[in-house]
């Protein structure tokens, strides 16, 4: 053990620039926020920057997994919204029993676990026209099991649809349109109302964190926001170890040529089956922390179109190179953000007005193919290009 | 000399055409053997065989001290088992340095967790820089495969193999598209290595097969029509009629 952690830092320059920039960002966004700082910056724009690092911290996992390892899987988005929803049972079950406890305390025989338990469970499912808790929310009230099945139901759907799909041999486009059904699948599962997930109402007033209810959401929002930054910088670090060294020329190689890494004697379908449930992992972590942002997670979230999303964001980034993820995530969901929030100005050009919030999509769609077929590196290739001269 | 590798009886037919036909075919630990054969005549079918990316339909394939059979194992397996092979288009991972490249062909455990925690060690570089040595690569370590010219993408490619230490070494047509230079060079370094291994190279170029001054397997449609030396085989009045006359 010759100072591996040393010897991984000073060969790998970049990971330490991107800490160093997401310190400083942390620190300007603490500086500026509501709760800890000047309040320039809005809490709602807070939540909006920590759900961005989350989107980063998936980008990252699906560029691991795209980029590096050649996998283009259009359903890590169904890994981030189990990670949500795991997350968002506690929130909610905790939240209401907390509610349904406080208002069964004012009569006169307090109420017995089993009644409370009722209360609870035809607070939540009401909307569904249910009363009882379906056998998934078993552990809803534990926090400490909840965080486990964060980890744990990714992780396990990942290892089981991996190994049937990898084990097949089903590569390139037909693993995309697999991948593609199992985000479907889940989210039409999802949709129903007696999937025990409250159909297509989701899971809501996840900003409200039980035990927390005299917090404001200013200094929730700022927690969630250092949280979020965290876990970012993180993934960073535990994804560039894996490229980097051995591992990461082996993905590479697997990427480039499986079938020549299969006659040097490595076992092709282990390795991808190793990226694919790592990276599903931390999609399930940025999950957890993305929606108790947002406040609310439902199946919409899981279709099929969010994955396609995450793929344009690593393509517009550059494939293969974990900031160019950072880097098209943040670039594109800001640049949504603004053409699809109304201030960008609409474009007059006589015979027809062009409205952003309309015509955001088409403009998406044309970077992407134009980025496909005149800079397939990217931004992070301008990025390597100005370090070169430099 | 104590055989390594035998075949016998093995068929295998795609959509009806019989690419191998009740083959059999030995070779023995170390040894240096050239296989050649117009086209067609199953040489790259019997290296898929031999590798595990192609199931005979019938025959035996028998490896090594234990006398285990390759039928059963994947072909990731039997590259651990000690079988090497270099394809006859250079296929070297030319998005990574020659080191990187012969780092990975290293002898070492295969596991996903193996190589996630692998450390480098002293010994391996030794070894890496004892290989490019060999294959006249030292000066190129940290260049991109891809930037080498194809007569040194070849060579690397052999080094990959040496670096995996097989048993058997399986060479599909090392000579196409070299230089003489680098066809000498090449000739060397196969000799080099069937000193301690079994080495089977295919070739079509008739010079090349003559320079490596071995045993000569002739394959025609599916099947062995010729052994023996070159001359012996050239001589082979069957050999000349369906190769060499042509």
């Amino acid at each position: 053990m010759s100072t591996p952690n040393r010897s991984f830092l000073a060969q790998n320059p970049s990971v330490l620039w991107f800490l160093g920039f997401l310190g400083l960002f942390t620190l300007l966004v603490t500086v500026f926020s509501e709760a800890t700082g000047t309040g320039v910056i809005s809490t709602s724009f807070v939540k909006t920057l920590g759900k961005i690092l989350c989107l980063c911290l998936i980008a990252i996992a699906m560029d691991v997994v795209w980029g590096y390892c050649g996998i283009l899987s259009l359903g890590h988005f169904a890994f981030f919204g189990i990670g949500g929803y795991a997350i968002g049972m506690w929130l909610m079950y905790a939240r209401t029993e907390g509610i349904v406890a406080d208002s069964l305390a004012a009569q006169a025989i307090p109420p017995t676990a089993s009644e409370l338990s009722d209360a609870v469970a035809s607070q939540i499912f009401g909307v569904v026209g249910a009363s009882e808790f379906p056998p998934i929310w078993a552990f809803a009230h534990s926090l400490p099991l909840q965080l486990l099945m964060v980890v744990l139901v990714p992780g396990l759907l990942a290892l089981v649809f991996g190994w049937l799909a990898f084990r097949s041999r089903v590569t390139g486009v037909y693993l995309s349109i697999l991948t593609q059904a199992m985000t479907l699948a889940l989210s039409l599962w999802l949709f129903q109302n007696d999937s025990g997930l409250r159909g297509n109402n989701g899971l809501s007033g996840l900003q409200n964190i039980p035990g927390f209810e005299e917090t404001p959401q200013a200094l929730i929002s700022i927690w969630f926001f250092w949280a979020s930054a965290a876990a970012l910088g993180l993934g960073y670090v535990l994804f560039a170890w894996v490229v980097s060294g051995k591992m990461g020329s082996v993905i590479r190689a697997i990427r480039d040529d499986e079938a020549r890494v299969r006659f040097l004697g490595y076992h092709v379908e282990s390795y991808k089956l190793f990226v694919f449930t790592l990276t599903a992992i931390v999609a399930g972590i940025a999950g957890a922390l993305y929606y108790p942002q947002a406040g609310i997670i439902n199946p919409a979230e899981i279709a099929p179109i969010a994955s396609i999303y995450l793929a344009v964001w690593v393509a517009i980034g550059g494939r293969g190179r974990l900031y160019g993820a950072v880097l098209g995530t943040v670039f594109v969901t800001l640049a949504s953000s603004w053409f699809t929030g109304g201030s960008a100005p609409d474009v007059n050009l006589g015979v027809y007005t062009i409205k952003w919030t309309d015509w955001w999509l088409v403009l998406l769609g044309v970077s992407f193919v134009a980025v496909t077929l005149f800079a397939p590196q990217g931004l992070g290739g301008l990025v390597d290009k100005l370090r070169r001269k430099a | 000399m104590s055989t390594l590798l035998e075949l016998s009886g093995v068929s295998v037919s795609f959509d009806g055409f019989k690419a191998i036909n009740n083959l059999s075919f030995q070779i023995g630990e170390p040894e240096l053997r050239a296989i050649i054969g117009p086209n067609g005549a199953g040489k790259t079918t019997f290296m898929d065989i031999i590798t595990g990316k192609t199931k005979p339909d019938e025959g035996r394939v028998i490896w090594g001290d234990k006398n285990i059979s390759l039928l059963g194992l994947s072909e990731s397996q039997i590259a651990r088992e000690g079988v090497g092979r270099k394809f006859q288009k250079p296929t070297v991972f030319e998005a990574q340095t020659v080191r990187e490249n012969l780092a990975m062909a290293l002898k070492n455990p295969r596991g996903p967790f193996d190589v996630l925690f692998y450390k480098k060690t002293k010994r391996g570089a030794e070894r890496v820089e004892a290989i490019a040595e060999q294959i006249g690569l030292t000066d190129s370590l940290t260049r991109l495969a891809g930037e080498l010219s194809h007569g040194q993408k070849q060579w690397l490619e052999i080094g990959m193999l040496l670096a995996q230490e097989p048993r058997l070494l399986l060479v599909d047509e090392p000579a196409a598209g070299m230089t003489p230079a680098e066809r000498e060079k090449t000739t060397e370094m196969l000799v080099e290595a069937a000193k301690t291994r079994a080495v089977v190279v295919v070739e079509h170029d008739m010079e090349f097969v003559r320079r490596l001054n071995c045993k000569v397997t002739v394959l025609n449609e599916g099947s062995v029509l010729a052994e023996g030396s070159i001359d012996h085989v050239t001589s082979d009045p069957q050999v000349i009629d369906v190769y060499l006359g042509r």
